[in-house]
């Protein structure tokens, strides 16, 4: 295989189209070791991140948890929380299926893999003095921001590599359709290293002064979710749900005009946070209306799936990432037009400040996102190390213990959310009992904590088993075995 | 003007600047017509459209 240099690549007098054609399972193999890195590092990071959030959780219904550690005190773990399972395991696991993606999409080998495994590195040492940092005291008081300034420009160094990579990828892509989860994909490696920068040079750098502060952080807070894991996780939707089944998107119309909506409005969408802050009417105005046009993209990805999976539901019990990956576009619409619903002022005074954001923010990140990319692992890993998943019963537990987790943390949040909520709207409550009102639920939040470490655990030991080629070879270029001898 | 703001303001120009030429590039590529063999595009003879790719491992070992 004769690959272009990293110079010859960037060379705009380079021919594109110099790479020989290869076929599906050796553009699979190409992207091995980079993505399998990403991977095993986003997956440690998520078991120790969890951790650390279970131990928040913790505290919240027992203050005296732990509290002669001055380093694990509520003020630092639950950013150390944010940021381990934001940037430690999201952001690396959408890299790792992205960068799988892209290579399949441009139906090229991927190219230059050491530097992406450079990346790789820099971004996982980036995390880990982040983490150290947060935790001896050095966080920011930021929400999505809380790394310490010097480990910024480590991450943000490991992302432009990244970057640079995509447009590399673009640029000797094979002639053809672009699909559509290549434009989510492309968007979303271009929108990230922006955002990051913008935020840290307005917030860090060159400090803006009083209120805009707030308006960048939720600025850039919110466009993380909606303009990087966001179109990360809809571009895993849109190739496995026609893959794994095998019927083209139902309307490809649709899925298109989902994009270019979604790019369009969601930058907008911020500023709902401060709803009743002291910001000019118009800025607060304009973010609600954009959060319920955000009803156009979620509702065309919304129907869409749907469609797609007509008359195929029966292949959920077949399919591991068929499971995973429709559990988590349900449960995209859902939180978006939850998301939206927040935005009505006259409901957000009642759940601002209270768990219910809490609940909402897990129903994003965990049972959309996390699910989604545990569906995309669950095809990707066997194509790149050629085993089979060791056991269906561990997958089977990992599912369900995942679901079960994150539908009772959430109804926890939400539920108690609202009733402190409706106890702090209550003149003739006292701030003491909307706490009292929330603590059954977090204890039960708590003990979901546990079940979705369980079934994270279980995650682990399948991962690694997989690495040390533990399952059965696998069979032939793609099947996974016939789906008619299947056992539900 | 000070190097951060002249930097966001080329940044905010070059990424609003991408997303329009990347409408307009892909309107005139003609990605937007012939959107069935667009949705078709991620199957090919070696996976053909109809063929699940996906499923539980089998429960015994071979």
């Amino acid at each position: 295989m004769n690959q272009p240099s990293l110079l010859s690549s960037l060379h705009p007098a380079t021919e594109p189209d110099t790479l020989d054609s290869t076929d599906r399972a050796k553009i699979d193999a190409s992207t091995r070791l980079p993505v399998l890195l990403f991977f095993g590092s986003a997956i440690f990071w998520l078991l120790l991140g969890s951790f650390l959030g279970l131990l928040s959780a913790w505290k919240m219904t027992n203050p005296w948890l732990l509290d002669s550690m001055g380093w694990l005190t509520f003020g630092r773990l639950r950013p150390a929380h944010l940021n381990a399972v934001a940037y430690g395991w999201a952001a690396p696991a959408a890299i790792g299926v992205g960068l799988w993606l892209t290579a399949r999409l441009c139906r090229i080998p991927l190219l230059h893999s050491k530097l992406l495994v450079s990346a790789a590195i820099i971004w996982n040492l980036g995390i880990l003095v982040g983490i150290c940092g947060i935790l001896i005291g050095d966080g920011r008081s930021i929400e999505w921001l809380e790394f310490p300034a010097y480990s910024t420009p480590i991450l943000f160094v490991s992302y432009a590599l990244i970057g640079i990579w995509t447009i590399i990828m673009f640029r000797f892509r094979k002639p053809g359709h672009i699909y559509v989860s290549q434009w989510y994909l492309f968007a979303a490696f271009l929108w990230f290293p922006w955002l990051y920068a913008t935020a840290n040079i307005l917030l860090v750098w060159q400090p803006v002064q009083g209120p805009a502060q707030g308006a960048i952080n939720w600025w850039y807070a919110h466009n993380v979710l909606g303009l990087w894991f966001t179109p990360i996780g809809l571009a895993s939707a849109y190739y496995f749900i026609p893959k794994v089944i095998g019927r083209p998107i139902h309307s490809y119309y649709l899925s298109i005009l989902g994009f270019w909506s979604l790019a369009l409005f969601y930058s907008w969408n911020g500023l709902h946070h401060l709803i009743g802050g002291p910001f000019p009417a118009w800025l607060i105005s304009a973010s609600v209306v954009a959060s319920l046009m955000m009803f156009i993209p979620v509702i065309t990805t919304a129907i869409n799936h749907h469609m797609t999976m007509q008359g195929h539901f029966e292949a959920l019990k077949w399919s591991p990432t068929l499971r995973f990956t429709v559990f988590g576009a349900v449960a995209y619409t859902v939180v978006s037009l939850q998301g939206s619903s927040m935005a009505i002022p006259s409901l957000n005074t009642i759940t601002h400040f209270t768990d219910y954001t809490i609940g909402h923010a897990h129903l994003g990140l965990y049972a959309f996102f996390t699910m989604m990319m545990f569906g995309a692992m669950y095809y990707i890993v066997p194509r790149l190390v050629g085993w089979e998943w060791p056991s269906a019963s561990m997958i089977r537990w990992h599912f369900w213990l995942s679901a079960v987790g994150i539908i009772l943390m959430v109804s926890a949040l939400t539920l108690g959310g609202l009733l402190q909520g409706l106890a702090l709207y209550d003149v003739k409550s006292t701030f003491r009992s909307s706490l009292e009102f929330a603590t059954p639920f977090r204890y039960l939040r708590g003990v979901s904590g546990f079940v979705l470490m369980a079934g994270q655990i279980i995650f682990a030991i399948l991962f690694i088993q997989m690495l040390l080629k533990l399952g059965t070879p696998k069979k032939g270029p793609a099947l996974l075995g016939k789906p008619d001898d299947a056992t539900v | 003007m000070t190097a951060g703001m002249i930097l966001l303001v080329v940044g905010l120009v070059f990424v609003t600047g991408t997303g329009l030429v990347g409408f307009y590039w892909a309107a005139k590529s003609g990605q937007f017509s012939n959107l069935s063999d667009g949705a078709a595009s991620i199957f090919d003879s070696e996976e053909p459209e109809g063929t699940p790719t996906d499923r539980f491992p089998s429960p015994k070992r071979s």
